[in-house]
């Protein structure tokens, strides 16, 4: 077994699992702000690829698709705060799991009769020759991916430490009431944080598009993936999404070059169920206590 | 600068507040006082939109706050410093009073200048906030996230303060301090609205003062005149 | 034999003897396809209305353990030969231990978390059924042969007969299960999981026992269905079938076995129904009626927020202007499903059959169950006479949160037969202590007694039956529940029919005593008219009272009252008195926390005062009041 074998496959793998750290990491933002999560968010990833493809076909640069598919994707996120999650918040209620779902089954079934059902291949500007790295072979879309992915995040997480709206953010995740009494309007941070959670499914699925393909199906395995990695990771940090994803990546490409590819879904299950089992708020996350 | 009118409020299914008049002049120290359960701290929370009235008008400096949202009543200069204190307990002491000026700051970068010179100005009436700046507010002891909770509100520089039972929980000593650093704040000018159970300390810094049973406002009047009230004198200044 | 009960079970007959009777009218392979599909997906949905209704969980895992259920009946005939009633015994029993098991971390999660885990459990579930492929065949799908009944060859009209009678004995069972102590225990730890763990009624095995019900009659139904068609793929059971079974429930109504069964019958027929264009227009154009009638009762009564009219009726002229443009309605189901999905869960929360029995219970002026006679109290509370000892001793009781010290070193002993007060300011640790004697909290250090036994620290519900009751300074009822069943929850002691003769609705006169009981206690603190109405629509003091009734409801020897008199009206105070003088003359011991202090004068033979986490003072309330720390600290300034 050559050490730069398993490099190769554990820095292949955990480059597929930062696409799930990112898609994950859009769960966290609102998560933060609001204690909900849009169960459809696999949707808003497929729909801003097939939109983004449009404008591809319709001879739009790649340089110029790319802010225009986030701003889709920030727009399907506002719409799924406005009809999906406003009222259930207002009620105090959970029916926004419900309503997300719902709303993720008509997105998916439109994206069906827009798109049609059949994959399609995401054009890519970079070239796809392997550059070859102390014996590990990247391709450009690889790097392009990482830097994507740790761009954007690292933007975000600039935005929530360093900014005073940042501090807003935090603020209205501890206690709703007093920020809106220092004149902070929740709901604005609560629409602010769908924005970016649908900016990042976006970038997420342009960015993977090239290697899985653009279809309606394309997002239904990735989403499984980036649940796995919130319940394993917890909803309360984004270094904990990244490091949990990159190693589910870099394990699940492990198992099925060893042994099998029928095993490449057991890691994540077994991560899983041991999660569940020994830490169910996640082992960045939080534990619940009790209040009367 | 703050009138209440026949203000009607509660929570899903029990009306606390039937009809509570009030008013607040500039620069004048009003308080409310009463039991517990008496509806002073719904009253407060009516009147900056944390609670929507179901009855009633809200006014300040002649514009309507009934009927909006708390957000709404802090950018038109209203502070409200809630019931048990609400510091940020996660942040820092320096960014829950940023938080305090959010309305008056750049919201991305280069608001640390701004702010400084609100900042300074906290610090000198609380010198213990600047010892702590860096600390997480949430470990702070109760007297200093009240002092918190002061200085987070007047960071807005508001044009009228809503203190929600500032001496809540606190060791007689700290309540002391407490009480001091109002008049420090009514020497200044402030205008403030006061609801507080030590009836007496209220007396002792208040212009004018209301006194709630159940809901209703049923006795008011200068300190002096509440004093010689034989039924306030029994029932709350025993 | 009221209105009430002819409406209730004539209806239930009325649609079992249909159901029954069809396939003698339709013979055709296609309609007893449907009709048997119609069976299978109610025992199913049955299921999932105790995770979804009555526990109130969101569920995503209904649909895994359909497929595992199928496919344990099916291995269990293709390996061990088992018959078909083993075979689905079998499959019944597996996924109630499966349910059981993914239960126990499940139920440490809330909400989004739970449908987080019960999602990931689906996913889990798929993915081994694919991979198992020398036991399941994997992908390519597993044939299994329907086994005989007893040497019977089943017909299809048989089979749908077999499926018809499970669902008629599931309806049964459940119904006596859900009107039972169970299924009121169910809907209470949704409400406050907190309040069902004081009272001495197990959060954690009812959640349990919930989730492996429902999960068990999913996989009863996943037999079924094995043997309704024959093949079997781990496909079949993904996320479409989930989000199908959710719909199911959702538009039939939630608590309600009407609602599963017409949630089964929509999710079955609608396929069918939709593909037709005259069916679906016509069908669009009921919803946006149906959308703008409702919208309109809504925009009258103003209560509600202009979505909650506005987006139904949008949602149905979108479904109405889909259907006039659409001809190919299949390749659009699943967002026609969504739009008709979302309008009934914005606009009708409590689903098709939830507003239809509403509305036809008004029409019929069909009344609420009457109630039997109260009881005589003293058969309710029996009268504890005991000579005065140490009922409760705290000996240097510790609590810390973090690094903030909120009790330390508190000692005090509680006398029986007597009201003991404490107060101290806000904040003064009187709240940590109640939640320390009775298990919210585990102490830092210190050690409690009770009737001379160390007290089990820190569980609720083991400190619930060694005899301390409570009640909450932030109300915690059961909002859902009517003032009686509130209380009906609380009388544990009352309720001794076995679960097997419980399922056989052999629990009636059980439960006749118990509304007896409950309504005495409900006299006593004088609500009783109140008793049938919802805890959450009932007026504040009532709340405080219906509190002091379910905590009654216990029979505690220890009643602690966490500021009863919070927020109450004087009338309500007066009555509170009387009713607290009551309990005491009953020989229950009371520790009152209060802060009106004529109250605690009027009521209390010892005081005992904590400021800042420590006890100040302690002494008669004539004592305490002369105190110079306890006028320093508390008095001498308000109340």
């Amino acid at each position: 077994m050559q050490p730069t074998i398993i490099a190769q496959i554990v820095v292949s793998g955990s480059l597929i699992g930062l696409i799930y750290a990112l898609i994950a990491y859009g769960f966290q933002l609102t998560y933060a702000t609001s204690k909900s999560i849009n169960f459809g968010q696999g949707e808003l990833v497929m729909l801003s690829t097939l939109f983004s493809l449009s404008l591809l076909n319709w001879g739009l640069s790649y340089w110029l698709m790319l802010p225009l598919g986030m701003l889709f994707g920030i727009a399907l996120g506002l719409f799924v705060e406005r009809t999906a999650v406003r009222l259930a918040l207002a009620q105090n209620s959970e029916g926004w799991i419900l309503m997300t779902i719902i709303l993720g089954l008509f997105f998916f079934s439109s994206a069906e009769n827009i798109w049609g059902r059949d994959d399609h291949p995401f054009p890519s500007p970079f070239a796809t020759d392997p550059i070859s790295f102390l014996g590990i072979d990247i391709t450009c879309q690889e790097i392009t991916l990482a830097s994507g992915v740790f761009v954007i995040m690292g933007l975000i997480e600039l935005l929530m430490n360093k900014t005073l709206l940042g501090k807003a953010f935090a603020a209205v995740a501890t206690d709703r009431d007093a920020a809106q009494l220092m004149g902070i309007s929740a709901r604005r941070i609560i629409m602010l944080s769908y924005g970016l959670s649908g900016l990042v499914s976006a970038l997420a699925g342009i960015l993977v598009a090239p290697i899985t393909t653009a279809g309606p199906t394309m997002a239904s395995t990735l989403i499984l993936k980036a649940f796995s990695v919130a319940v394993v990771a917890g909803l309360d940090s984004g270094f904990g999404i990244v490091v949990i994803g990159m190693l589910l990546g870099a394990l699940e490409n492990l198992a099925s070059f060893y042994i099998g590819s029928g095993w490449r879904e057991v890691p994540g299950l077994v991560l899983l169920i041991l999660a569940l089992a020994l830490r169910p708020a996640g082992i960045f996350g939080k534990a619940i206590v009790r209040k009367v | 600068m703050l009138i209440v009118e026949n203000l009607h409020a509660g929570y899903s299914n029990s009306e606390v507040l039937h009809g509570v008049c009030l008013e607040v002049k500039t620069g004048s120290v009003v308080a409310i006082i009463g039991a517990n359960g008496a509806g002073k701290s719904t009253t407060l929370r009516t009147i900056s939109g944390l609670l929507t009235p179901t009855q009633g008008r809200v006014l300040l400096n002649g514009q309507t706050l009934h009927g909006r949202d708390a957000a709404h009543a802090a950018r038109l200069g209203l502070a409200h410093a809630p019931e048990g204190r609400r510091v940020f307990g996660p942040l820092s002491v320096e960014d829950n009073l940023l938080l305090g000026a959010y309305r008056h700051l750049p919201a991305l970068f280069g608001y640390k200048k701004p702010a400084r010179p609100r900042l300074d100005t906290i610090y000198e009436l609380f010198p213990r906030l600047k010892q702590r700046a860096a600390q997480q507010a949430g470990t702070l002891s109760g007297g200093e996230q009240q002092m918190l909770a002061i200085g987070r509100a007047l960071m807005g520089e508001p044009s009228i303060m809503l203190l929600d039972e500032p001496s809540m929980g606190l060791a007689p000593v700290i309540v002391h301090e407490v009480f001091n650093t109002l008049r420090r704040l009514k020497a200044a000018g402030i205008t403030l609205l006061l609801v507080e159970q030590f009836a007496k300390r209220a007396l002792e810094v208040a212009d004018y003062v209301y006194v709630m049973e159940r809901g209703n406002i049923v006795v008011e009047g200068t300190p002096v005149q509440l004093q010689q009230d034989e039924r306030v004198l029994t029932a709350y200044l025993g | 034999m009221n209105k009430r009960w002819l409406f209730t079970h004539g209806t239930e007959v009325v649609l079992l003897g249909a159901l029954g009777c069809l396939p003698l009218a339709i013979n055709t392979p296609y309609a007893l396809g449907l009709l048997t599909l119609l069976t299978i997906y109610g025992v199913c949905l049955i299921g999932l209305d105790v995770t979804v209704g009555y526990l109130g969980q969101i569920n995503l895992a209904q649909a895994a353990f359909l497929g595992l259920g199928a496919y344990a009946a099916s291995l269990s005939v293709t390996h061990f030969g088992l018959g078909i009633v083993a075979a689905l015994g079998f499959s019944f029993v597996s996924t109630f231990l499966v349910g059981g098991l993914l239960a126990f971390p499940a139920l440490r999660l809330d909400g989004p978390q739970f449908a987080l885990a019960t999602l990931s459990f689906s996913a889990i579930t798929t993915t081994t059924l694919n991979e198992m492929e020398w036991l399941t065949q994997g992908a390519q799908g597993l044939h299994v042969t329907r086994p005989d009944l007893w040497g019977w060859q089943f017909t299809a009209a048989g089979f749908y007969w077999m499926c018809l009678a499970i669902l008629a004995l599931v309806w049964l069972t459940m119904r006596n299960l859900l009107n039972s102590q169970w299924g009121r225990a169910f809907e209470a730890l949704r409400d406050s999981p907190i309040a069902t763990d004081a009272i001495g009624v197990g959060t954690y095995r009812h959640k349990i026992a919930g989730f492996a019900i429902g999960s068990a009659l999913g996989g009863l139904a996943g037999g079924l269905y094995a043997f309704n068609f024959q093949y079997l793929q781990p496909s079949s059971f993904g996320y479409d079938l989930m989000i199908i079974l959710l719909l199911g429930v959702v538009l039939g109504g939630r608590k309600n076995l009407w609602g599963a069964v017409v949630g089964a019958a929509l999710i079955v027929l609608l396929p069918n129904l939709l593909s037709n264009p005259v069916v679906f227009r016509s069908f669009a154009l009921i919803g946006v009626i149906i959308a703008l009638l409702s919208g309109l009762e809504k925009y009258r009564q103003q209560t509600l927020r202009s979505f909650q009219a506005l987006a139904p009726i949008l949602a149905m002229v979108i479904l109405a202007v889909g259907a006039l443009l659409i001809h190919n309605t299949e390749d659009w189901r699943k967002a026609i499903f969504a739009l008709m999905l979302f309008a009934v869960v914005v606009g009708l929360p409590e689903g098709l059959m939830g507003f239809a029995t509403r509305r036809l219970a008004q029409l019929f002026h069909i009344d609420a169950d009457s109630l039997p006679p109260s009881l005589p109290l003293e058969k309710v509370l029996r009268p504890q006479t005991q000579s005065p000892q140490r009922l409760l001793e705290i000996q240097q009781l510790k609590h810390h949160f973090g690094g903030v010290k909120a009790l330390n070193d508190i000692s005090l002993h509680v006398m029986t037969g007597q009201i003991h007060g404490l107060i101290g300011p806000n904040g003064s640790g009187k709240s940590t202590l109640v939640n320390l004697i009775t298990g919210l909290y585990s102490p830092s250090g210190g050690t409690i007694r009770f009737r001379g036994q160390p007290l089990p620290l820190g569980s609720l519900y083991k400190i619930a039956h060694s005899g301390i009751a409570r009640t909450f300074q932030n109300l915690q009822l059961f909002s859902e529940l009517s003032a009686l069943e509130n209380v009906m929850l609380a009388l544990r002691d009352h309720y001794r029919v076995p679960l097997a003769l419980l399922l056989l609705g052999l629990g009636k006169q059980q439960q006749t005593q118990a509304q007896a009981k409950a309504l005495a206690l409900l006299e006593w603190v004088g609500i009783h008219p109140l008793a049938q109405q919802r805890a959450k629509d009932l007026p504040y003091g009532a709340q405080r009272l219906l509190e002091i009734a379910r905590a009654l409801a216990c029979h505690p020897a220890l009643l602690i009252l966490d500021e009863p008199a919070a927020g109450l009206a004087h009338p309500d105070i007066t009555r509170l008195v009387e009713v607290i003088r009551h309990i005491r003359q009953c020989g229950i011991t009371i520790i009152l926390i209060e802060h009106h202090m004529d109250v605690v004068s009027e009521l209390c033979d010892v005081v005992t005062v904590l400021d800042g986490g420590k006890i100040i003072a302690s002494g008669t309330p004539e004592a305490i009041k002369r105190e110079p720390a306890v006028v320093n600290a508390y008095l001498g300034v308000s109340c």
